[in-house]
């Protein structure tokens, strides 16, 4: 008991060395700063994206300007369809008096309206003019989705009564006062969040193999073995290091984005989903390290295996990412929750137990 | 002299194969495998990780097909009494009859619009099945891309009249264009536009106006119709830059291995010159990654058949190669810089998610915005999408790359000897050493380097751009005068500083005044330059007017000797200690002369 205690002990003594060393280099700041960076981006893209796909933001401020030309009659049904909407529309007889306005920044886009009717057998053809390489561009063709889409719906209703046996699915979604699109709801809990959680346990992983190798490479792996620490608490000490700083910047992104009113569901169990994982991945490529000891083969091998997991999350549904994000808008049942956090610590405990046989039978092992 | 940094190259291969035993060979092998694997099962089954994030409650089994469709969505079955309850607690959706109930929450809301887009995908998918295109789809919808001048510029009248002219023509060449590029295999003859002009026109027009005719056309049902976001092509490029990451990390550690082992000091002492040494190391890897690159091309393009087919993959080549040069020269860099392996891990990590950004960031905006084209991966995407890119278009883009990573291989080039390669020499030191080099060069002078650092600046300003781009108007304008400004000062002071702190110069009042005149002279030849060069298609946009403002050539030039001036005067009253005040002073100076300049924008 005192021998496991006493060990313990050593542990945490290499531990704290190694924290120590990571932040007197200033690296640990420079890796705060890299996550920032990514954050800001990443922010900077939910902002595009939202932009992009839910014009009702966009078309308040920048549609007062723009007006759309239309050619074609009075009667034609497209158009009828437009005035309806919001929209700016010009009625055109010809293409010519349109382009001539589009070219001189009186009108932004030009839709040709299709000649056929409802009720006939022909195809309609609406063709879209729009400036190239400018974001008004988008904007106009994402106002005009609502419409065109409406328009098909009112030919479909006529024609698919043609169809042999097709019946319309008619649901009538009845909405509270909160408006929202599911783009920006699942960006921000599907890809965000659990990007942004999990970048400390990748880094961590890739950490550890610097902090073993180096230790190798400089010859100073028999200095430290010379000390009244073994190699099992020496490589112990450093995981357990590289692991603990996980929870504590994941943990810092977390209150970021609650700051940022994400409001995040079981913040406890998601903090201790990314412990789990940041161990599996450092153990593992711990492991990596006493096996290869040479840096670049040890973190190419790891980057693999980085891919490898990332794949292999998409193919069943409570992979860490995904059990994150269900966590955090609480969509799971804590039963099933509990049961794959079980899951994943006998990989992290397996993991240990293989690192311990590995570091044993490493020849350099005293 | 050409056989000594090819000896050095051959060691490298030798070297580098001796890293890769057996048994790290294959656990290589088996993890590719396991990838490849993984990647092959993942891309069947849609590629996206948002599964049973959301909970329906249904009461009739008809629904269930529907909802099956979307793997968003978990399913409870319950009678309708159940279902009504079962929404007030846990579930976000509840479909009773022909209503779906929504909760008060924003996941209940953005699950409400899922369902929406469910329903419309699964009746797309029912429609699509009964092969009656007449009556299942019957509206089409074409969009054609159209050039017109930008609204920033101002043509003169005869420009107008001229272009004016040019447009109806144009015009009249859409119309009856897309009469033959609409050729849907239904029956039914489609008609569109108003053909005013006969066939034989139409030709005569498109070999005069080559291929910017329709770069872009695209066809769709208005369900399908969505805005140009290209999401696909990124995923390609993406593709390419990843083995540059590997590569350079190999190369990097190659080069780190070198100084913790000391082993290149023996390199060192024989009889061969920093330049060989360091292009004996790159080549091999250059080589590689251009390899692998030249392999992802053909993987994406296809073994080409026809001329024109080698010359795309060419073009691919030649896009990304300045970027392969420009992620070696900054690992290379940071490779003589950091004093450990995790240091160095850090600096490549931060360099690389810098360059990414600024490489896929503006590719977003791909067809969109003419912001694009400062990267090469749009390059990349136009040329993917089968799209021609113009030389110009080529240089605009890549020379910045060429450039920034040829000086940084000079400058590390420079503080490859001893005295920086194997001592525990700070950072900050390591750099001022290339600067203090570069100056003792008979040709070397501040004028100069302050020329070498435009393409740094450029690049700089660029990428502050693509982070500024969403900030709201006046902050965005604001927050890149700043920080413009800064960059800027920086680098027309710091061989001023090098010159103080390493003692070339004397630090008298004339030396500081000589070399700022020297520095900010060069730096305004160097501006000018680069605005002749490449700006015309990003100088329409506000941003644009904040890099190239001015016109008028002598305040500029005033203007850049003065706050130069400004930070020789400090460091020569204060000492070269002051370096970072002394720069801040002169940013805030130069800041309040370009808001005065750009004052319009504000008011």
């Amino acid at each position: 008991m005192s021998k496991n205690g006493n060990s313990c002990r050593k542990m945490k003594t290499i531990a704290k060395k190694e924290f120590k060393e990571l932040m007197r280099e200033k690296t640990f700041i420079l890796a705060i700063i890299i996550q920032l960076f990514i954050a800001s981006f990443s922010t900077f893209l939910v902002i595009g994206l939202t932009s992009f796909y839910d014009p009702t933001t966009l078309g308040n401020i920048e549609m007062q300007g723009s007006s759309i030309a239309v050619v074609g009659t009075e009667e034609n049904e497209f158009y009828k369809l437009l005035q309806e909407s919001n929209l700016h529309t010009q009625l055109y007889t010809d293409f010519q008096m349109a382009y001539t306005d589009f070219y001189n920044h009186k009108v932004d886009a030009i839709i040709m309206t299709p000649l056929g009717s409802s009720g006939g057998t022909d195809l309609l053809n609406v063709d879209i003019y729009l400036p190239k390489s400018e974001i008004r561009a988008t904007i106009v063709s994402l106002q005009l989705k609502e419409p065109l889409e409406k328009y098909e719906q009112s030919v479909r209703d006529i024609r698919t009564q043609r169809l042999p046996g097709y019946t319309p699915i008619e649901f009538n979604i009845i909405k509270r006062g909160l408006r929202t699109t599911s783009t920006y709801f699942e960006f921000i809990y599907v890809a965000l969040l659990p990007l942004l959680i999990f970048t400390p346990a990748f880094i961590s992983g890739g950490l550890i193999i610097d902090f073993i190798t180096e230790e190798y490479e400089r010859k100073t792996m028999e200095m430290l073995l010379v000390s009244p620490a073994s190699m099992i608490e020496i490589i112990s000490g450093k995981a357990f290091m590289a692991i603990m700083i996980v929870p504590l910047q994941s943990s810092v992104w977390m209150l970021l984005l609650s700051m940022n009113r994400v409001s995040i569901d079981n913040s406890l169990q998601i903090l201790l989903v990314v412990t789990i994982i940041a161990a599996v991945l450092v153990l593992a490529s711990t492991t990596i390290a006493v096996l290869l000891k040479e840096r670049g083969v040890a973190q190419l091998l790891y980057s693999l295996i980085l891919i490898f997991l990332f794949m292999s999350s998409y193919l069943f549904t409570n992979s860490p990412l995904n059990l994150v994000t269900r966590l955090s808008i609480e969509s799971i049942g804590s039963l099933e929750a509990w049961t794959w956090i079980g899951i994943y610590m006998l990989v992290a405990i397996i993991l240990y137990l293989l690192m311990m046989i590995v570091v044993k039978r490493d020849p350099n092992n005293i | 002299m050409m056989a000594s940094w090819f000896t050095i190259a051959k060691w490298e291969l030798l070297r580098s194969k001796l890293k890769f035993d057996t048994r790290s060979m294959i656990m290589l092998i088996l993890s590719l495998m396991l990838v490849i694997v993984a990647s092959y099962a993942a891309s069947q089954t849609g590629m996206s990780m948002n599964q049973k994030i959301y909970l329906v409650v249904i009461s009739q089994p008809e629904v269930q097909p529907i909802i099956e469709t979307d793997q968003r969505f978990d399913y409870i079955l319950v009678d309708r009494f159940a279902a009504s309850a079962y929404n007030e607690y846990g579930a976000d959706i509840a479909i009773i009859g022909n209503n779906v109930y929504l909760g008060d929450t924003r996941k209940s809301a953005a699950a409400g619009d899922s369902l929406d887009n469910t329903f419309k995908t699964y009746r797309e998918i029912v429609l699509t099945s009964y092969n009656d295109v007449n009556n299942s789809h019957p509206v089409w919808v074409t969009v054609h891309d159209l050039e017109r001048p930008q609204n920033f510029q101002l043509a003169g009248t005869e420009e107008t009249v001229d272009s004016l002219s040019r447009g109806a023509n144009r015009s009249a060449g859409y119309g009856t264009g897309t009469n033959g590029a609409t050729g849907l295999g239904s029956s039914g003859a489609i008609r569109t536009g108003s053909s005013t002009i006969s066939p034989e026109d139409i030709a005569a027009l498109d070999t005069m106006e080559g291929k910017t005719f329709f770069e872009r056309q695209t066809l769709s049902t208005p369900s399908n119709f969505s805005p140009p976001i290209p999401f696909t092509a990124i995923l390609y490029a993406f593709l390419f830059i990843f083995p540059i990451y590997f590569v350079s990390q190999f190369y990097s550690t190659s080069l780190m291995d070198e100084r913790t082992n000391k082993k290149g000091e023996l390199v060192l002492v024989a009889p061969l010159r920093g330049i060989d040494v360091v292009i004996g190391k790159t080549i091999p890897y250059i080589f590689i990654t251009m390899a692998i690159q030249a392999a992802i091309t053909l993987y994406i393009l296809g073994i080409p058949s026809t001329f024109a087919g080698v010359e795309r993959a060419l073009l691919v080549l030649a896009a990304i190669f300045p970027v392969v040069l420009l992620f070696f020269a900054l690992s290379f860099y940071s490779a003589i810089l950091s004093r450990s392996f995790k240091e160095l891990t850090f600096a490549s990590v931060f360099l690389s998610v810098i360059i990414s950004g600024y490489l896929f960031f503006p590719a977003m905006f791909a067809n969109i915005h003419a912001i694009s084209s400062i990267s090469p991966i749009t390059l990349i995407v136009r040329l993917i999408e089968n799209e021609t890119v113009l030389a110009n278009t080529y240089l605009f883009s890549t020379l910045p790359f060429y450039f920034v990573a040829i000086s940084v291989y000079a400058f590390g080039t420079f503080i490859f000897r001893e005295e920086d390669l194997f001592t525990q020499k700070s950072i900050t030191g390591k750099i001022v050493d290339c600067f203090e080099m570069f100056l003792s060069y008979p040709y070397g002078s501040v004028f100069l380097l302050s020329i070498v650092f435009i393409p740094f600046v450029y690049m700089t300003q660029l990428m502050l751009i693509v982070m500024l781009f969403n900030l709201p108007v006046p902050y965005s304008i604001i927050a890149m005068i700043l920080l413009s400004a800064m960059a800027e000062e920086l680098v027309k002071s710091i061989g001023i500083y090098a010159l103080f702190k390493r003692k070339i110069v004397d630090i008298t009042l004339r030396n500081a005044i000589k070399y700022s005149i020297l520095s900010g002279a060069g730096f305004f030849v160097g501006e000018k330059a680069v605005a002749v060069l490449t700006l015309a298609p990003i100088a329409s946009s506000a941003f644009g007017s904040v890099m190239t403002m001015g016109t008028l050539l002598l305040i500029p030039l005033f203007l850049h000797i003065t706050t130069v001036l400004i930070s020789s005067l400090v460091m020569y009253m204060k000492g070269p200690r002051y370096y970072v005040a002394a720069v801040i002073l002169a940013t805030i100076f130069h800041s309040i002369y370009n808001i005065m300049i750009l004052r319009e924008l504000f008011f």
